[in-house]
């Protein structure tokens, strides 16, 4: 659960800054008072959870159908936890990348009290490398209630960002903590690259 | 030479730059000999007067030179490589290896080093408990006084700490200055907040796992140091990456660009450090009357801390050290030492004054013992 917390904790800050100026004006919409926003915000983390729990679910018993051994599980996770962290880094590190946030298509939506929901739906399955990650590490998990910690996990760290969005654009230097935010997910990528090489030599000894 | 650019210069006759450097004669005799000078050993007595005179001397030329950067650089050198060597040596001989055991974690008595001050805070703040294994008072390098120390330097100096107090930062300026020109001239300052992206991976790792996570996994002057045993695959994983990170960053790269890529790219207290110049009352200024734009400050500054688009706003940005290389480099004289409350460009040899002595002395506190130290390690074997 720990190392999932930290991946959504450094890359929250990437999804906030890059999303945060699109949830922004849709969350705010129209809303005068604080107990407005709270309960669209509460809609919002909702969604994302129910979903996450859902993924989470759905991701196991796929996980637990396909791979049956545990060498195999091991082997597995190792390849796709290098491939997905290496992606995350190039994602972090990609200075040619043009951040384009999902929520975008929400501008589609007219219904302005489904509006929190339609992007806590968007914002979890946004496919980014941290996502593809968190499946990864959810499919090979020995039980479901660890597969749900570890989607908890992730769900925890990267919904703090989401917290302050009402401050989102009042931020004085965005891009600072945009760039420190993706050098972070960065470096939570390479945790998960040492991770899947653990999990690659384990399945060679044991195997 | 430019009349202008004479009479703005930093040089003082030999008389007044000793004058200059007589307080600081006073100061470090009396915390190099503790007050009291020992004269029966022959070979500390000698460790103390050429350390005491080596000091000194720098102290004098950099008033007599009105240069700054390259007398630091020689003490901060020196200072790098005695307190490695005293480190070494001590852990020989209280544990005859370099690499410490879990028995010694658990006895708490590994040394403290001030990189782990990032890591420290939350768990101390959250559940009042200090996350290292070492001494909290006595004892060789102790949290306690190590914390003061740097607490009182990055007060007082800013990030001038990373040039003037840190006994590592020697290291990869040593070796930043190996080349003449350097090999690789482009690099990205993008990278320069990777510092405050690892600083926030360790602070919440370290206060999640409750362990020193950039100790027991990144430091590369772990390798320089102590470090664990090896014993498993994981610590031959850590010993790995000690060994690359200082190879890479603190040996290669600062070759190779002549930029301390280590203090640039890597270390959270040089993070940390950055935020505090917003609050220390020095600084380095650019009187933007006096500047030709020539950008040869943006080209020599080790640490990133200026770029075009500073130096013609005339503003130096946190990551400045006070190293005094982009002073020393300005054939215009348009940046300069300062203090803050004061306009760029008037009295520069008063703020040069006044951070000299404060910045020499924090120099000079921190690094005597381990220089003395070393030389009577070395004098020992003659006498």
């Amino acid at each position: 659960m720990l190392d999932t917390f930290i991946l959504g904790l450094s890359s929250g800050s990437t999804c906030l800054l890059t999303c945060g100026m699109v949830f922004f004006p849709y969350l705010m919409a129209g809303s005068a008072g604080t107990r407005k926003i709270i309960t669209d915000f509460s809609f919002f983390l909702l969604t994302r959870l129910i979903v996450y729990f859902l993924l989470a679910t759905l991701v196991w018993y796929f996980g637990k159908t396909i791979f049956t051994s545990a060498i195999f599980r091991n082997y597995i996770s190792g390849i796709l936890y290098i491939l997905f962290a290496v992606m995350l880094i190039w994602y972090s590190v990609g200075r040619n990348r043009k951040p384009d946030c999902p929520a975008k298509i929400v501008t589609m939506v007219n219904n302005k009290k489904l509006v929190p929901v339609f992007l806590g739906v968007v914002n979890s399955l946004g496919f980014c490398p941290a996502l593809l990650l968190i499946l990864t590490k959810s499919a090979t998990q020995g039980t479901i209630t660890q597969s749900y910690l570890a989607f908890l996990g992730f769900f925890a760290g990267s919904s703090l960002y989401f917290l302050p969005l009402p401050l989102a654009g009042r931020f004085r230097k965005k891009k600072v903590f945009e760039t420190i935010g993706t050098l972070a997910t960065g470096l939570a990528g390479i945790i998960f690259i040492i991770k899947g090489i653990t999990n690659l030599i384990g399945g060679i000894i044991n195997g | 030479m430019d009349e202008t650019v004479k009479n703005l210069s930093m040089k003082k006759s030999f008389g007044k730059s000793l004058l200059y450097a007589l307080p600081m004669f006073l100061i470090t005799f009396v915390f190099i000999t503790g007050g009291k000078p020992d004269f029966s050993d022959p070979a500390g007595t000698l460790a103390i007067l050429v350390t005491f005179l080596g000091m000194n001397i720098l102290y004098f030329l950099m008033h007599y030179t009105g240069k700054t950067d390259k007398f630091r650089a020689i003490i901060f050198i020196v200072f790098a490589l005695s307190l490695s060597f005293t480190l070494i040596r001590n852990m020989l001989e209280i544990r005859h290896s370099m690499s410490f055991s879990q028995a010694d974690i658990v006895e708490c008595k590994i040394p403290f080093c001030h990189l782990v001050i990032p890591m420290m805070i939350l768990p101390a703040a959250f559940t009042k408990s200090i996350i290292f294994p070492g001494t909290i008072l006595g004892g060789f390098a102790n949290i306690s006084s190590m914390v003061v120390l740097w607490l009182v330097a990055t007060l007082v100096l800013g990030r001038g700490f990373c040039s003037w107090g840190c006994f590592y930062g020697g290291w990869d300026d040593g070796f930043s200055r190996l080349r003449k020109k350097p090999v690789i001239k482009k690099i990205s300052d993008y990278w320069k907040w990777l510092p405050f992206a690892v600083l926030l991976m360790v602070a919440i790792t370290a206060a999640l796992s409750l362990t020193p996570t950039y100790c027991s996994w990144i430091c590369p002057f772990k390798a320089v140091t102590e470090f664990e045993q090896v014993t498993s695959m994981e610590s031959a994983a850590k010993a790995g990456v000690f060994i690359s990170l200082f190879g890479g960053l603190v040996v290669i790269l600062p070759a190779l660009t002549r930029k301390r890529t280590q203090c640039s790219f890597l270390c959270p207290l040089g993070a940390i450090n950055s935020l505090s110049n917003k609050i220390t009352p020095f600084t380095v200024k650019i009187d933007k009357k006096a500047c030709n734009e020539c950008f040869k400050c943006v080209e020599v500054c080790p640490l990133f801390a200026l770029t075009p688009e500073d130096v013609k706003s005339g503003n130096v940005s946190v990551f400045c050290s006070k190293c005094g290389k982009c002073v020393d480099a300005c054939s215009k004289k348009a940046i300069h030492y300062g203090i803050k409350g004061i306009p760029a460009g008037s009295m520069k040899k008063f703020s040069r004054n006044i951070f000299l002595f404060t910045s020499f002395f924090f120099i000079a506190l921190f690094s005597s013992g381990s220089i003395i130290t070393v030389l009577k390690s070395i004098f020992n074997l003659f006498i």
